[in-house]
């Protein structure tokens, strides 16, 4: 029998896809779908299924999935609920490689819709297909110019792999990923996981190369056993936001430890256990995951080197508060920075190093370098207020000479300002250097980096 | 959901090796006072019942007994208040039960739908109602998970011996926790468990008290 991985791989990287649904009505799931999947034509043969149009945005359609003479890799099903298991039966005749159900209207409708769920289940269980959904935005994967969702856009190719069981958090992380500099591997909106559920996902993206990083948006896992399973063994970093976190647990308990151990303890002790990295909000999240997918893990403590004084003293603050070490710098170190020249004479000799705000571009080469040499300190947070004399270009380039000479530490960048700030922080970015817009977002990404 | 009395919570505990503190199920005056003697005093008394849960809520619990005048005082006392308070109640006997002393913690779990069963571990007695200073785990918990447990509840310093303070022998306190995750896992018709107040000092810990439900 063929391994899950190896279907997996055959639904992630689909030669042919036939889109059962296909309509150009504006405004439609369908048309949506039509849309992204016809991006990445060139990479492979799309097939648009559906019987009562000839054609579809130019295309000739085919009445029916078996209608298809080559091989379907892939089979996304974007038609009402009812119809859904005469389609797969369909498919199941065809002998698709896998199936992606985007409809909605099954198990979390109530009864009837976890009726009709569990007759789709049986028949891809007993044709031995692979199936994503129901109730799903679909899999988006930018490297190979594989769109088969209805997500606004497709999102630049990167090292993060989100996996949701939301989908419209999907499109706007999507929407809002458009903006920003990072990218992803892979986005998978897995829905009611009839089938194919979050660990399956989890166990393909530790294989999968262009992954350095694995965001979760859960609701409720399925199978805790198997969950915990897999999870022990995947060695890339998982951040995860868990809704519902309701307060308590049952209503009529009759032990302290039944009170006390609520849905929400339960499910942080689990992600405790497993190393993973529970955040609370999606700004959080996309924090991290951008920290984590840039820089390398922090092994020490931590430098800040800062040209204002406020901004260095609240980044020591959140330190202390989350259990960063800031290192004191040692006398050889000090002595390099007084040497050099390059320092203004009310620098502040200690960590937080406060170089002053008319630092330039020469003042911060020198005190990133000597920093970095220090032992002790494992990474860098790099903050920029901007002054009339700021060169937030040269600033950037300086940072980023730094990490090239010490891959190994991560650096992170408060470049703080507007107008005048932001080509710094393109720069940075586009060189996989993290900028973070204020004291705590920074420190708390930094934790990540020392933590996880 | 049904609980297992009194003999049967010491007879599971003894089956995985957790020390329950020198207690005996007594029906009589006579037989109470005779333990007392053999285990020395002081003593305390406790209600006996599956069907109650919070004991010093219905007036079932003495501590500190010093003489035995005192004790027969106490049990009479113990059965007239509980009679009172709640008078359908099934009663199986008064405890009389060793005192000991040291840091009271608690230990529980709760059989999770998803998860299986999840350990609690915290300080304990009333401290577990009012400061809720407990850390959760998903069994099987081993000799290192346990010890994480121990040392992240807030109130670890007091485990340590703050200033001065007994210590608690973590060493046994670790043993005792990785011995209630295999009963945990082994017992499967087991839903809830408390084992609230554990007495935990420099030689050992030992349960003072313990609820398991079916």
């Amino acid at each position: 029998m063929i391994s899950k991985i190896k279907k997996l791989n055959r639904i992630f990287n689909p030669r042919t896809i036939a889109l059962i649904g296909a309509i150009d009505r504006p405004g439609s799931v369908g048309l949506g779908l039509c849309k992204n999947l016809l991006e990445g034509e060139m990479a492979r043969e799309i097939f648009f299924v559906n019987p009562y149009y000839k054609k579809v945005l130019g295309k000739n359609t085919y009445p029916f999935v078996t209608s298809i003479t080559k091989p379907v890799d892939l089979a996304i099903i974007a038609v009402p609920s009812e119809i859904v298991p005469r389609v797969i039966k369909e498919c199941c005749e065809k002998g698709v490689g896998g199936i992606i159900i985007i409809s909605s209207g099954f198990a979390e409708t109530g009864e009837s819709g976890k009726k009709l769920q569990e007759e789709v289940l049986g028949l891809t269980k007993e044709a031995n297909i692979l199936l994503i959904g129901p109730n799903c935005l679909g899999v988006i994967r930018p490297f190979i110019k594989l769109n088969a969702s209805f997500a606004p856009a497709t999102p630049k190719a990167g090292e993060i792999a989100f996996v949701s069981q939301s989908g419209a958090l999907i499109d706007s992380v999507v929407d809002r990923s458009l903006l920003e500099n990072y990218g992803f591997s892979n986005l998978i909106s897995y829905g009611n996981e009839a089938d194919l559920q979050l660990s399956d996902f989890l166990e393909w993206l530790e294989k999968d190369e262009k992954t350095k990083v694995i965001g979760v948006y859960l609701e409720a896992i399925k199978d805790g056993k198997r969950f915990m399973q897999v999870a022990r063994k995947i060695s890339k970093p998982i951040v995860i936001l868990k809704a519902g976190k309701t307060k308590s647990g049952a209503q009529a308990v009759s032990t302290h430890t039944a009170a006390l151990a609520g849905t929400w303890e339960v499910y942080s002790a689990v992600f405790k256990q497993l190393g993973m990295i529970e955040v609370e909000t999606t700004e959080e999240l996309f924090d991290a995951l951008k920290a984590l997918a840039w820089q390398p893990k922090c092994k020490g403590g931590v430098g800040i080197v800062t040209n204002g004084g406020g901004y260095g003293v609240l980044i020591a603050d959140f330190c202390e508060k989350f259990g960063i070490e800031l290192p004191e710098l040692k006398p050889e170190i000090l002595k390099r920075l007084e040497s050099s020249k390059a320092m203004h004479p009310a620098f502040s000799r200690k960590n937080p190093l406060d170089i002053v705000g008319d630092a330039l571009p020469e003042r911060y080469d020198v005190a990133l370098d000597t920093l970095l040499s220090q032992k002790e300190i494992g990474g860098l947070i790099v903050v920029q207020t901007f002054q009339i004399m700021t060169d937030t270009i040269s600033d950037a380039k300086v940072i980023i000479k730094a990490k090239a000479k010490y891959p190994q530490k991560p650096i992170l960048c408060m470049f703080v300002g507007g107008k005048f700030t932001n080509p710094g922080i393109e720069l940075l970015e586009k060189n996989k250097i993290p900028n973070y817009s204020d004291p705590k977002r920074t420190v708390l990404a930094m934790k990540m980096l020392v933590n996880y | 959901m049904e609980s297992l009395s009194f003999l049967e919570s010491k007879k599971l505990l003894e089956k995985y090796k957790i020390p329950f503190v020198k207690t005996k199920l007594c029906i009589s005056k006579k037989e109470a006072l005779d333990f007392a003697k053999s285990v020395g005093f002081p003593v305390a008394l406790k209600i006996s019942s599956s069907e109650i849960l919070h004991k010093t809520d219905v007036g079932g619990v003495k501590l500190g007994i010093e003489t035995e005048a005192d004790l027969g005082k106490a049990w009479d006392e113990i059965q007239k208040v509980v009679k009172q308070k709640v008078p359908k109640v099934k009663l199986e006997g008064i405890l009389v039960q060793e005192m000991v002393f040291g840091r009271e913690i608690a230990l529980g779990m709760k059989r999770d739908a998803i998860f299986g069963p999840v350990l609690m571990f915290g300080l304990g007695g009333i401290f577990v109602e009012v400061l809720k200073d407990v850390v959760f785990r998903v069994a099987p918990v081993d000799k290192k998970e346990a010890k994480n447990m121990i040392t992240q509840i807030k109130g670890f310093e007091i485990l340590k011996g703050f200033r001065g303070q007994e210590k608690v022998n973590l060493e046994k306190l670790t043993e005792i926790i990785t011995r209630f995750s295999k009963l945990s896992l082994l017992e499967k018709d087991l839903k809830e468990i408390d084992l609230n107040p554990i007495m935990a000092n420099e030689k050992g810990s030992y349960i003072l008290d313990a609820r398991f439900l079916l």
